[in-house]
């Protein structure tokens, strides 16, 4: 398995997939082109997902998180983050009653999501073969 | 234009959907953290062009690129942006191991 990350626009649309050299069966590594493609579809960018290692229900690690807060208070706006397993998907989002920018009051919550939910995320299949699910 | 010394770097930075550059160029061989500390006293106070004040500007999580002059950019520049790594960098580590 090797991790694998997707960034994604309005109505599911994909803007880029993001399989970095470096990456591993358990990090992706910092990336300056990945950030440099977030800034320039920041009108349109919605959300970011990548995969975990494993089954069942994936959490987000403490890099994952701070990662998460740094990019949106880059963009002063809120994405909709996603983290599969091989055969789960959670959606990690900050609170967002508080304002549309990421405030340090803001705290992230993380639902699971099922079929219902997922029918228009034509990404996740091709994310999981691009993982070696 | 400023005037920008062989050993000095023009520091751009990007926060709250805004991008600007600091007013006054800095060593190019500053550590990230000095970049950090300028970068986050100028953000708090307005002295970012492009960029609002914003006194709880935190720039911990953010990450520092420096790159050579250029043809196109005939000075030093250094850009402060958010860091983007995923995952579980323990597990990595020991797989890795």
């Amino acid at each position: 398995m090797m991790e694998a990350g997707v960034l994604i626009g309005r109505d599911n649309s994909v803007l880029h997939w993001h399989t970095p050299n470096e990456r591993s069966g358990g990090a992706l590594p910092d990336s300056r082109d990945l950030w440099d493609i977030i800034w320039e579809s920041r009108d349109i960018v919605t959300g970011f997902a990548h995969t975990h290692p494993g089954s069942g229900v994936p959490g987000p690690s403490h890099t994952d998180v701070t990662t998460f807060r740094a990019v949106e208070t880059g963009l002063g706006k809120h994405l909709n983050w996603f983290i599969l397993s091989s055969d789960s998907l959670v959606l990690c989002l900050f609170d967002s009653e508080v304002g549309e920018l990421w405030q340090p009051s803001q705290t992230l919550v993380t639902v699971e999501l099922n079929s219902s939910h997922t029918d228009k995320m034509t990404w996740m299949s091709r994310l999981r073969e691009l993982s070696h699910y | 234009m400023v005037n920008i010394a062989a050993n000095e770097a023009i520091v751009n930075v990007t926060w709250a959907g805004n991008n600007g550059d600091l007013r006054d160029p800095v060593s190019f061989d500053a550590t990230d953290e000095e970049i950090r500390t300028w970068v986050t006293e100028s953000v708090r106070t307005g002295g970012v062009a492009n960029i609002a004040a914003d006194p709880n500007a935190n720039f911990a999580d953010f990450v520092v690129d420096r790159f050579a002059a250029t043809d196109e950019t005939p000075y030093k520049r250094i850009f402060l942006r958010p860091k983007t790594p995923f995952g579980m960098h323990l597990l990595s580590s020991w797989l890795a191991g």
